[in-house]
């Protein structure tokens, strides 16, 4: 709970604020989570552009071991968030996974917290799987290939962000400290403290 | 996209509606929000177990990362979104209402990861309150000053209280940013100044609530008819419980660093406090307040010696900021103008030399305030910029400074006396 403040009371006690009752949790982290699937469901990379990519560049040989690969992906994301969800979901959580293994050698802590941070607790052998499966379907290609690829269709890697407004402000964390009046040494404290009282 | 050279208000967009159908829709149309989903801000966890600084973080990230989408947005998505989005405002809100300040117990989080996220927050929320300030943003990106400044109140975008947190998250290291920011508010949009005034006598409120809960009369109370009997029975400093006493000193700690911030930061905003005659005020609740509120401190048994310490530091921030902020009214509302040579500097002169004169009886406060901010050094400056000011009253008037110090049983600083028998 934060501590007493006198914006709090100006809020509870003056007319130039608009009242809002903070303690109503609108939104969970389930609801936003949703939401950013769905978001992440309708922009940039789809599932249909990772097949093609994976069985285009490879040859005609090698197309039912990919197959199977990119089953056992969506499987994988299948576990990730829950069955209760249709097809497109599924399939948007496999590029998710495709994006989130494709440069990596193993499933780390920032790949562990991105793929939460999209879907919620997960169980952890899934997280194994997929990156097992991505790094198989990639393997025989060359990194540059698959770099470019995932820059060009990928909304997670395109760079807009050189435009972002306070990019090149300076912003200092400087904050308020105690700034006392008198410092009493600790013993003036206990000496005006002690009553001796006889 | 939206055209160029046309206020943003003005612009008219045509676009893909939901069926795919072109449409021409005002630039600013709340069908052009993104459905986002701000989440609100909750404060770093104080004890740090794994799961709640977990949990932290997670709802951290989501809030920088949306801040930074918004922050990369183009200037009409940005208002759009800005305008239309009440999840965004409740994230903004949330972080004024629970971001821990500098001054705050329990300020420095845990862990480095925490602090780091902590961080970030922290830069994107003021650059999103900075965007919001500005209304042209490029001679392509603009805002009708006009209706600028009716967005930001109408909408509550801004209002005298988030300013206030404003100040006392941000000023200490962007103060001329702030400034600026605040300074914009206040000229597209003067309603500020009329909620600023309305606003003042909550402040003076506040006050007044502290005495009461110290057990001291505060000054509406004598009007308000005859006391019961047993009305003394009111708990006091000394005799409330250890948490009310912590409570209190910590509201007055964050009460008087956030005024001095506001003032300090938007000077334009003192002469409203002192049209409320707030020197006095604060003078009376200082010469009331304090010595009990010192005496409590050192006088009441603590078993945690390190919180007594900590709100003795408190309470004397306090004080330094109560000095400091009746010297900044004193200096803009009085001093400023006769230093710069304005009309009627005489009645300037005869307002502060009054001001000064009515603080004569507060003699602790006058005795603290002549400490920092030394009285004889002010109307020097006076005799200076005015050579008719009346000289029996000056020497009335620092006579009565020099009995301050000694009914407090103090001693001015050897230096200053030496100073001042020697000019």
């Amino acid at each position: 709970m934060s501590p007493p403040r006198l914006t709090g009371a100006l809020r509870s006690f003056s007319s130039v604020s608009k009242k809002d009752d903070f303690t109503e949790q609108l939104y969970d982290l389930k609801t936003k989570r949703l939401k950013r699937q769905k978001l992440f469901a309708r922009e940039g990379l789809t599932w249909e552009k990772i097949v093609r990519f994976c069985t285009e560049h490879q040859d005609k040989a090698k197309h039912q071991a990919i197959s199977q690969e990119l089953k056992n992906l969506l499987l994988a994301a299948k576990q990730i968030v829950g069955t209760e969800h249709g097809q497109e979901i599924i399939e948007s959580a496999a590029v998710f996974l495709f994006e989130t293994f494709h440069n990596k050698d193993h499933v780390g802590t920032e790949e562990t917290r991105a793929i939460k941070q999209m879907f919620g607790p997960f169980p952890s052998s899934a997280a194994e799987t997929s990156y097992a499966c991505v790094a198989r379907l990639l393997a025989p290609l060359r990194d540059s290939q698959v770099e470019d690829f995932i820059q060009i269709h990928s909304s997670r890697h395109s760079s807009h962000r050189g435009s972002t407004f306070g990019c090149n402000i300076a912003f200092s964390y400087d904050c308020y400290t105690l700034d006392p009046l008198e410092e009493l040494p600790w013993s003036g404290i206990h000496e005006k403290s002690m009553n001796l009282d006889f | 996209m939206a055209c160029a050279r046309v206020p943003l208000d003005e612009q008219q967009v045509t676009e893909p509606g939901p069926l795919g159908k072109e449409r021409t829709l005002p630039a600013l149309h709340p069908e052009r929000k993104e459905e986002r989903y701000f989440v609100p801000y909750k404060p770093p966890p104080a004890d740090g177990s794994p799961a709640e600084v977990e949990e932290f973080l997670e709802h951290a990230k989501f809030i920088t990362e949306d801040l930074e989408w918004l922050l990369a947005l183009p200037h009409d998505k940005f208002w759009c979104q800005v305008v239309f989005d009440e999840s965004l405002q409740r994230c903004l809100d949330s972080y004024l209402h629970h971001a821990p300040r500098g001054l705050d117990l329990t300020a420095l989080p845990s862990s480095p990861a925490v602090a780091d996220m902590q961080r970030s927050i922290h830069r994107v929320v003021f650059l999103t309150f900075l965007r919001m300030a500005t209304h042209k943003e490029s001679k392509e990106h603009f805002l009708t000053p006009a209706v600028f400044g009716e967005i930001i109140y109408d909408n509550f975008l801004f209002d005298i209280p988030k300013i206030l947190d404003l100040c006392v998250l941000f000023g200490k290291g962007n103060s001329r940013l702030l400034h600026k920011m605040i300074e914009n508010i206040f000229i597209q949009q003067p309603s500020y100044y009329s909620d600023l005034d309305e606003t003042v006598p909550t402040v003076l409120q506040v006050f007044d609530t502290i005495l009461e809960k110290c057990g001291l009369q505060c000054e509406g109370a004598t009007a308000m008819g005859p006391m019961k009997l047993n009305a003394h029975r009111q708990p006091t400093a000394m005799t409330m419980s250890q948490q009310e006493l912590v409570d209190i000193i910590l509201y007055l700690c964050d009460s008087t660093t956030t005024i001095h911030a506001f003032q300090d930061i938007f000077p334009a905003a003192c002469s409203s406090f002192h049209s409320h005659g707030f020197v006095s005020r604060l003078a009376s609740f200082y010469e009331a307040a304090v010595p009990d509120l010192e005496k409590a401190v050192r006088k009441r048994n603590f078993d945690d010696k390190a919180l007594q310490e900590d709100l003795w530091k408190r309470l004397s921030h306090s004080c330094r900021k109560m000095v400091e902020t009746a010297h900044l009214l004193l200096h803009h509302t009085c001093l400023q103008p006769i230093l710069e040579g304005q009309e009627n500097m005489q009645t300037f002169a005869d307002e502060l030399l009054q001001h000064f004169t009515s603080l004569l009886p507060e003699k602790r406060f006058l005795s603290d305030y002549d400490e920092q901010f030394p009285i004889a050094d002010d109307i020097s400056l006076l005799q200076q910029a005015l050579p008719v000011i009346d000289e029996t009253r000056t020497s009335y008037l620092l006579q009565g400074v020099e009995s301050a110090w000694d009914s407090v049983g103090r001693r001015k600083p050897q230096s200053r006396t030496k100073s001042k028998a020697s000019s």
